[in-house]
């Protein structure tokens, strides 16, 4: 949008008043004028119509009785209207009759006489009249006149030019004294609202002059200022808060961050400590299992020995109490063994290379079958199960999930273990699933921790070491392992070989599409 | 109109041929003096007002009287014929001395019986009568108008009568064209 010229508010109802002024003038004057001017003609043309008739009525007895003297006395009364610059009779014939010019006339006299009528010839007023008496014609009066309405609109022009300039100086000098009265309010407010923008000091107030609408807006002026005032006040005050705070805040956040150095150092210093002490720990612990097979095998081989070589020397009681012995030696060298192979998971260097797992898992099957010829468990392996993993680790790991499978369906109607692997967004999570004894859900975090044990010795035997084992060997490929199951109707145990990037909730999917 | 402007300037073109310029004739120069003369007797009747009493009703003629001037009376009956006088019609009567003049408004008095003027103007006073004469003395003999002809145009003098003697009035528009106004003392 163009604004206009940049004129103050005096300088536009100075124009506005004087464009008034002049256009209410001219109008005035024009009206003023033309009426006059029109005014003039008629009463022209009504005087010289009438100064024509009775020229007529005091001219007809001379032209009744043929006297041209009379006629030419008659005539020569008009000097008495110097207005009249010319006249003459004619008589029924339509001849001169008679004649009166004034001196400073040049106009010839017609020759012959015309209709009655009225007309402008250039400067002058042109009129003939017949003079009628008794229905007869006796002639013809022709005038003359100065027409003035020319040098009267000269007149007038100039009268008019000059009241113009005295009315227009007129209205300048009235119009600027009381424009003040108008603007000078208006104007105190713009010199406040320039100040308060320039400087940005909203205290300032405007001065109330008058009462009209210029005074209620100088009173809306002073409320939005204080509201203003008030708000930048709010607005800084709220400023220097927000500051404060952010200040506060990135000082907090230094101190996080330098706490969090700090901790990272800790927790390093921690790490490289702890993973000495499990280092030694593990050392320590494979030591002593290894060195404990011996005298456990030294009592299991004599107390067998024992059994063999003296058995009428031996009560029926004894005889239970040694082979309760040995049942205990043996299952603690199962547990030692146990414990030696978890802790060989955790050492040596991992290996990574193609390896099928089906194939792990039917040679695992057809192990457990041999070891109980009479179980008969419906088995399904998935074909193309393929992972990238260390052969060995992977052969134990199946050895437990599979056995776990194996373990708990013995007590179950038509024992079923599926073992599989599902695809989803590029990655593999692999399953076995069997309809055995199950677990609550509850205990689903204690599953993996050594010597955790949901099901009692009695019921299904077990050391308690291998899903610790297998945790451990999937955590080694940098996987993860979780469960589900249901008591009573089975279980599912799911692990993945690679680092995984999906959420959590991921878990849940894949779990529902194992199950289905 | 057209034909009464036509009609009006043939009439006026006889008169002014007439007053125009003057004939080596003599009887021709007789002629024109009479039709001026008769031209002027008809008009003399727009400038005199006569009593109300004078009329019988609103549109009763005028009657004009020519005694002793029968060249006179023919050219008045030519010129009458259809014209109006103050919007009444306009009769012509000859007369011989001795008629009654009872019902004129105007009598005029020709040359042929100049010898009884006296007697006939004597008659005619007092009555709502303009009497118009051709003679020297017509004025001195009791006459209103007597016309005069000077340097061969036909002018006339008039004494108004005074107001107390006579019912007529002359208007002063027509003392205004007369050579000369000459008042009666008695």
């Amino acid at each position: 949008m163009k604004l206009p010229s940049p004129r103050s508010l005096r300088q536009k109802l100075l124009g506005m008043v004087l464009v008034i002024t002049l256009v209410s003038l001219i109008v005035a004057l024009g009206a003023i004028i033309g009426y006059d001017l029109r005014a003039y003609h008629r009463v022209l043309v009504s005087d010289m119509t009438t100064q024509a008739e009775l020229l007529g009525r005091t001219i007809a007895p001379a032209l009744a009785f043929d006297d041209t003297k009379v006629a030419k006395e008659n005539l020569s009364l008009l000097r008495f209207r110097p207005l009249v610059s010319s006249a003459a009779v004619y008589n029924a014939r339509g001849a001169l009759f008679a004649t009166y010019a004034r001196k400073d006339d040049p106009h010839a006299f017609p020759k012959l006489p015309e209709a009655d009528n009225v007309r402008v010839d250039e400067r002058d007023l042109v009129l003939f009249k017949r003079i009628v008496s008794d229905g007869e014609i006796l002639g013809t009066v022709y005038l003359r006149a100065d027409y003035e309405l020319f040098p009267r609109v000269y007149d007038y022009l100039g009268i008019a030019a000059v009241v113009l300039i005295a009315a227009m100086l007129v209205a300048l000098l009235m119009s600027s004294w009381m424009q003040k009265i108008v603007t000078r309010p208006i104007l105190a407010i713009a010199q406040v609202a320039r100040e308060v923008v320039g400087q940005r000091d909203y205290s300032r107030r405007a001065v109330k002059m008058s009462a009209d609408e210029v005074g209620t807006l100088v009173d809306s002026f002073n409320d939005m200022l204080t509201e203003i005032d008030r708000r930048t006040r709010e607005l800084e005050a709220s400023n220097a808060k927000l500051a404060q705070e952010a200040e506060e805040r990135s000082r907090a956040d230094r101190e996080i961050l330098r706490l969090n150095a700090e901790l990272e150092n800790r927790v390093r210093e921690r790490t490289a400590q702890l993973e000495t002490a499990n280092r030694e720990l593990e050392s320590f612990s494979y030591s002593v299992s290894h060195d404990l097979r011996a005298p456990l095998r030294a009592i299991d081989g004599f107390g067998q020995a024992l059994l063999d070589d003296f058995p009428e020397h031996l009560p029926g009681d004894a005889k239970r109490y040694l082979s309760r012995i040995r049942s205990s030696t043996q299952h603690m060298a199962q547990l030692i063994e146990d414990l030696l192979k978890l802790a060989r998971v955790s050492r040596g260097p991992l290996e990574r290379r193609t390896v099928d797992l089906a194939q792990i898992a039917r040679q695992v099957i057809a192990e457990l079958q041999q070891g109980e010829p009479g179980r008969a468990v419906e088995v399904s392996i998935w074909d193309g199960m393929r992972a990238e993993g260390d052969p060995h680790l992977l052969r134990a790991a199946f050895d437990n999930l599979i056995g776990n499978a194996w373990k708990f369906t013995s007590k179950s109607a038509e024992p079923r273990i599926e073992i599989g692997a599902l695809k989803d967004h590029g990655h593999t999570t692999y399953f076995v699933r069997d309809n055995g004894a199950g677990f609550e859900m509850a205990y689903a975090d204690k599953l993996f921790g050594a010597f955790q044990r949901l099901h009692s010795t009695n019921e299904y035997s077990g050391t308690g070491i291998g899903l610790a084992t297998v945790q451990r060997i999937v955590h080694r490929h940098g996987g993860r392992i979780w469960a589900e199951a249901e008591v009573g109707k089975g279980a599912v145990f799911f692990f993945t070989l690679e680092a995984a990037t999906e959420a959590p909730a991921d878990e849940r999917t894949v779990a529902k599409k194992a199950h289905g | 109109m057209v034909r009464r402007w036509l009609r009006a300037g043939a009439f006026s073109a006889v008169v002014a041929a007439g007053l125009a310029s003057p004939r080596p004739v003599q009887a021709d120069a007789q002629a024109d003096e009479y039709r001026v003369k008769a031209a002027f007797l008809y008009k003399f009747g727009s400038y005199i007002e006569w009593p109300s009493g004078s009329f019988a009703s609103a549109d009763s003629p005028v009657t004009i009287g020519v005694m002793g001037a029968e060249a006179l009376a023919e050219e008045l009956a030519q010129i009458v014929a259809g014209r109006n006088v103050n919007g009444r019609p306009v009769r012509v009567r000859r007369l011989r001395p001795g008629d009654p003049i009872a019902g004129l408004h105007v009598l005029f008095v020709g040359r042929a019986d100049g010898g009884r003027l006296a007697e006939i103007l004597a008659a005619a006073r007092g009555q709502a009568l303009l009497t118009v004469t051709e003679s020297d003395e017509g004025l001195e003999l009791g006459s209103m108008i007597n016309f005069v002809v000077v340097e061969d145009k036909v002018r006339f003098d008039i004494a108004p009568p005074p107001s107390e003697s006579s019912n007529v009035k002359i208007s002063a528009r027509l003392l205004g064209v007369a050579r000369k106004v000459v008042s009666k003392s008695s």
